[in-house]
């Protein structure tokens, strides 16, 4: 919807019509939460929990870290990984894997418990599976006269047979990890919802397209997402289907273009968590578990001679 | 067997009341006894009924911009007495309006019914200069939107799709053109508009709300005549005359935007296939048979398509067809009987090949028999009973994916639906102060296979309920029934013959719902029947209210209302809800209930140089649905506190009118997050009390101006012109204000690197953030 009226909009003069101004309104004080961003995955490298607390919206801060928390994730498999705080980063606790060791086994239940600030939260999770990227592609769309001509990058991987697994594809431009709002790209099977049923196919185009960055010069014209000589490095990341409705709401909720798009917005609304506080009377904490597995690809784009549609 | 009823001693008056210049039957024009006080308003097709004592009568016919017209019966038997009335000449004198005049407002028995002729409408300042007959009934008491640019409109505290709209009985399933800045009626082809708010009459039903009943012009049966213009986004032209003098009539009417026509030769992609416009087409045609039959077939076919290439784009349209036949079966008896069809449907493709590609489209079929029968008994008397079917099939998805080479057919199952209903209402007076009208509507509906029937879940209120058992059903099965009997009374005590107070109540059934949850409605926005799962909406609404003619030089009429409604089985959604292509919609749908209450003001002066209306609102409107706001009443997306609106229309010289435009609305609600947090290098906002609608963007107000330029009605040579035509300049938000449409929170656009705060911000969006001038020519010959 919102692409329609990136298109539409500007044929019938409305966008001239429009204007968006950046306001500081005054917000009600909240007490602060308890936040935990649990996502790890079963890469051979240190996995990181980082516990904060929630801060007022307009605070332009870090968040304040929290420290002396107990952190550890127990197995279905009886394994257990105790992670510790950082010695330099506060609020960051840390598990490194011995050789050949990795946080996350296929289709095991993982439990995490945090003992924080005199509370003790859990949450469960069950790692998917990803399927392997094949091959990273550079494709052309010629420009007109409002669009130069676009480099882009597409993976290709085929989500294996079987409704229900959940991704959530990350990509890197020159080492940099995409991580803006619009850069969230989710697949639920080869599709993006769960109502799509497209199961044991491909990754369906857009998904494929969806690790190029979109910026704009300051006249507003597209740059291309790749050059000669940039790099794009691809990860999918296997998602429980509740983290999957997490990325969804955050998306939904983070992800605003603003303009005309306002009018088709859902409500803001709070996004969801799988942390529950073992007391059910005591302070919710929010933030989110999740144990992924992990496939990665990358490929250099030498010259246009790599062009797969010249 | 009539005759059992008719007394001897009485004799009937009845016959159409038409405009003399034209031939167009006059919707609700009063025909009055002053020496008894009796008195009628004709039909929705111009015809009226009135018995009488037999003897010597004055017989008044009037109609709000028509000389009135007298005529002296001697009524001694069953009189059939066609009447045309002549248009007021556009002369600058003020009208003098007799000090008997009574408004039909006052007299009749119907509240809560705002209505607009289309002059009206054509005066009215309007975005961008074209008139819209959707745009123009947000200028009526009761009535408001979410906000500038959005589809459809909210009445009394209903939401968009509580609202039914017919073109010649046809319900258009979306009245939107260019996602909800125009709508689908072409004014050029409209003749009357009317707005039930409250005590909707039992021969209406479907929608909780309101409905807006939209008449078509039968074409001029005197002679042809050709209007059109060229505005800022459509041009239009429509034609009409008569095939056979005073027998037969057409009218053919089209529009469609151009500016894509203007910028092919400077667009590219305009001429590699992008297409980007929408149009809409209507047309009647009606044929007297003899002086007791008429038939009337008329259509509306509409279409928005917008494509970026020749692959790639989407486009959405309406197409409805009404075949009616209206038959005097005798003085007293009146009957119609319509066919109608309806449909809406989208469609969308998506991909540059046909190696990757998604094409999906949707649609809504209505198939609907609606006869009734209108009894005139005497002139304290009238029964209206009826039936009205409809067959409806719906396909969510016929939708296609296909990825590297590989189709999917995702496509959702068809639903079929019956929706039924009798009606019997009965009009009398009970005294010559008491009137009354009582009625009752039963409605049933119906699913039937083939069909599948999911059992959902409980879980916490909020989320997804997922589907644990289902149910096939063969073709033809009953899947569903539901049956509600809707009564529906009205009551007017006429205190002096310038002023009445009236009550009323409704219930009504909705067993359609239109499944939006975004801010305003889009074009993608499913209707999806009742089900197992999807219980009817029902509504219930009491009104009271004081209508008063005042009489000074010019007739001023003043209502105030009040009203109360109630409402259950509402829908919403879980945050996240999947609304497009899901098998299992059910499982994200909540169910809730409503109530909203208000005052209405309205002080209109209907004659004379200066016209206009002054409307004031003090509403509210609230939801309690299980999972939102923690259970409890939260105000809606389109609640709003204060709402007053002025419209007035000014004729400066004999060329030169000036109209004018101002709205005042308090603002909307919204929520405001308290707190943010980071998770995986995004920002979230927070509500720490998990409310909804939890403050109100600041007001809204406005004012828009237009003037009118009538060309010159004498050639250089002193002859008149046959042809006329005049100009519209107009100027929107005259004083550009930035009236916000909506605030949201976002992060900063730069690229969050770790160890760098993440910036936060507040943005205001104004759709409309600027005066818009516009500039159209009409003509007419």
């Amino acid at each position: 919807m919102n692409k329609i009226l990136v298109v539409v909009a500007p044929l019938f003069g409305l966008v001239s019509t429009s204007c968006e101004s950046v306001i500081y309104p005054d917000l009600p004080e909240a007490e602060a939460q308890l936040v935990i961003d649990a996502w790890v995955n079963n890469k051979e490298e240190p996995q990181w929990i980082r516990l904060s607390k929630t801060q007022p919206y307009f605070e332009n801060t870090l968040p304040p870290p929290v420290s002396g928390a107990l952190i550890r994730i127990e197995g279905s498999d009886g394994s257990e990984y105790i992670f510790s705080e950082s010695d330099t980063l506060a609020g960051a606790y840390v598990w490194v894997p011995g050789a050949g060791e990795r946080l996350g086994m296929n289709g095991v239940i993982y439990t995490l418990t945090v003992e924080a600030e005199g509370e003790i939260y859990t949450a469960v999770t069950r790692m998917g599976r990803v399927p392997v990227i094949d091959s990273i592609t550079f494709r052309v769309e010629r420009g007109n006269q409002f669009v130069d001509d676009l480099y882009l990058a597409e993976f290709w991987a085929v989500d294996p047979v079987g409704f229900g697994d959940t991704y959530w594809i990350r990509a890197y431009k020159n080492g940099v990890l995409l991580n803006k709002p619009s850069e969230i790209i989710l697949a639920y099977d080869a599709g993006f919802s769960r109502g799509g049923r497209l199961d044991g196919v491909p990754f369906i185009a857009p998904i494929r397209r969806g690790v190029n960055p979109f910026e704009q010069d300051e006249r507003g014209r597209f740059l291309s997402p790749y050059v000669p000589g940039d790099s794009v490095y691809v990860e999918l990341h296997s998602l429980s289907e509740a983290s999957f409705d997490f990325l969804t709401l955050v998306s939904l909720q983070t992800n605003r273009p603003g303009g005309f798009s306002e009018l088709f917005a859902t409500p803001l609304s709070n996004v969801t968590t799988n942390l529950v506080n073992i007391n059910p009377n005591g302070k919710k904490a929010l933030g989110f578990f999740n144990v992924a597995a992990v496939s990665g690809s990358g490929r250099k784009f030498n010259s246009l001679d790599d062009i797969s549609n010249p | 067997m009539i005759t059992g009823l008719s007394q001897p001693d009485r004799a009937t008056l009845s016959g159409y009341v038409r405009d003399a210049a034209d031939g167009e039957a006059l919707i609700g024009a009063t025909v009055f006894i002053p020496a008894t006080g009796a008195g009628t308003v004709t039909n929705a097709y111009g015809f009226y009924s009135i018995t009488l004592p037999k003897g010597f009568y004055e017989v008044r016919f009037s109609f709000v911009g028509y000389t009135d017209t007298r005529r002296n019966i001697d009524l001694n038997q069953n009189q059939r007495l066609d009447i045309e009335l002549q248009p007021e000449s556009k002369q600058l004198e003020e009208v003098v309006v007799a000090a008997d005049e009574e408004g039909v407002e006052v007299r009749g028995i119907q509240m809560s019914v705002n209505r607009l002729n289309i002059g009206t409408i054509a005066r009215m300042p309007a975005f961008l200069g074209e008139a819209d007959i959707i745009k123009s009934i947000q200028q009526l008491p009761g009535v408001t939107t979410v906000g500038e640019g959005a589809s459809g409109y909210n009445v009394r505290g209903g939401n968009v799709g509580q609202n039914l709209i017919v073109l010649d009985e046809a319900a258009v399933y979306n009245p939107s053109h260019l996602l909800g800045f125009f709508s689908v009626f072409n004014p050029d082809a409209v003749k009357d508009v009317q707005l039930y708010k409250g005590g909707i009459p039992a021969r209406y039903g479907g929608r909780l709300a309101s409905i807006l009943d939209v008449r078509m012009k039968e074409g001029n049966s005197k002679e042809f005549e050709a209007n059109g213009g060229v505005g800022t986004i459509f041009s239009r032209l429509a034609i009409e005359g008569p095939i056979v003098p005073d027998k037969s009539s057409f009218i053919f009417a089209a529009r469609r935007s151009y500016i894509d026509v203007l910028a092919r030769p400077f667009v590219d992609v305009l001429r590699d296939g992008a297409r980007l416009n929408f149009y809409d087409l209507t047309g009647k045609v009606n044929y007297r048979i003899n002086s007791r039959n008429n038939i009337f077939l008329s259509g509306y076919a509409g279409r928005d398509i917008f494509f970026f290439d020749s692959q790639q784009g989407f486009s959405w349209g309406n197409a409805t067809g009404t075949l009616r036949w209206n038959s005097i079966i005798n003085d007293r008896m009146f009957s119609n009987v319509s066919l109608i069809f309806s449909q809406y449907d989208y469609a969308l493709q998506f991909g540059e090949d046909e190696r990757d590609n998604f094409k999906w489209n949707s649609s809504i079929t209505d198939f609907t028999v609606k006869p009734s029968l209108s009894y005139f008994i005497n002139s304290n008397n009238e029964i209206t009973a009826g039936l009205e079917a409809h067959y409806y099939r719906f396909e969510p998805a016929n939708a296609v994916g296909t990825t590297n080479g590989q189709a999917v057919d995702v496509s959702i199952a068809e639903k079929y639906n019956l929706e039924t209903a009798a009606f019997v209402s009965h009009q009398l007076r009970i005294s010559p102060k008491l009137s009354a009208e009582y009625g009752l509507r039963y409605s049933m509906f119906q699913a039937f296979g083939p069909g599948v029937v999911y059992q959902y879940n409980d879980t916490v209120p909020g989320l997804r309920r997922q589907p644990v058992a289902a149910t096939s059903f063969g073709r033809g099965e009953e899947m569903v029934r539901y049956t509600n009997p809707e009564p529906r009374i009205s009551l007017q005590y006429q205190v002096n013959p310038q002023s009445s107070v009236k009550l009323s109540y409704m219930r009504a059934a909705q067993y359609l719902h239109l499944i939006s949850n975004t801010a305003a409605s889009n074009p993608l926005d499913v209707w999806t029947p009742s089900s197992p799962n999807l219980k009817p909406q029902l509504g219930d609404q009491w009104a009271v209210g004081y209508f008063r003619t005042l009489n000074r030089k010019s007739v001023y009429e003043f209502s105030a209302e009040v009203y109360y409604r109630r409402t259950y089985n509402q829908v919403d959604y879980i945050d996240g809800a999947d609304l497009l292509i899901n098998e299992y919609l059910e499982g994200d749908l909540l169910s809730g209930r409503g109530r909203a209450y208000g005052l209405e003001l309205y002080l209109q002066k209907k004659t004379g140089r200066f016209t206009g209306w002054m409307a004031y609102t003090l509403a509210r409107t609230e939801l309690q649905v299980e999972g939102i706001n923690n259970g409890a009443w939260y105000p809606t997306r389109f609640d709003q506190t204060h709402n007053f609106k002025a419209t007035a229309f000014y004729q400066l010289n004999k060329r030169w009118s000036v109209s004018g435009n101002f709205t005042f609305l308090s603002g909307t609600p919204t929520t405001f997050p308290t707190s943010r947090y980071v998770v995986q290098g995004i920002l979230i906002p927070h509500i720490a009390d998990n409310s909804r609608n939890n403050v109100r963007i600041p007001a809204f107000h406005r004012f828009d101006l237009a003037f009118r330029l009538e060309g010159r009605t004498l050639r250089k040579n002193g002859k008149e012109r046959k042809n006329t035509d005049y100009w519209i300049f107009g100027l929107y938000n005259l004083y550009a204000r930035r009236n916000p449409f909506s605030i949201y929170f976002s992060q900063g656009d730069e690229r969050a690197g770790s160890g760098a705060p993440i910036q936060s911000r507040a943005t205001q969006l104004s759709i409309i953030g600027t005066v818009v001038p516009s500039i159209s020519y009409n003509f007419h010959f």
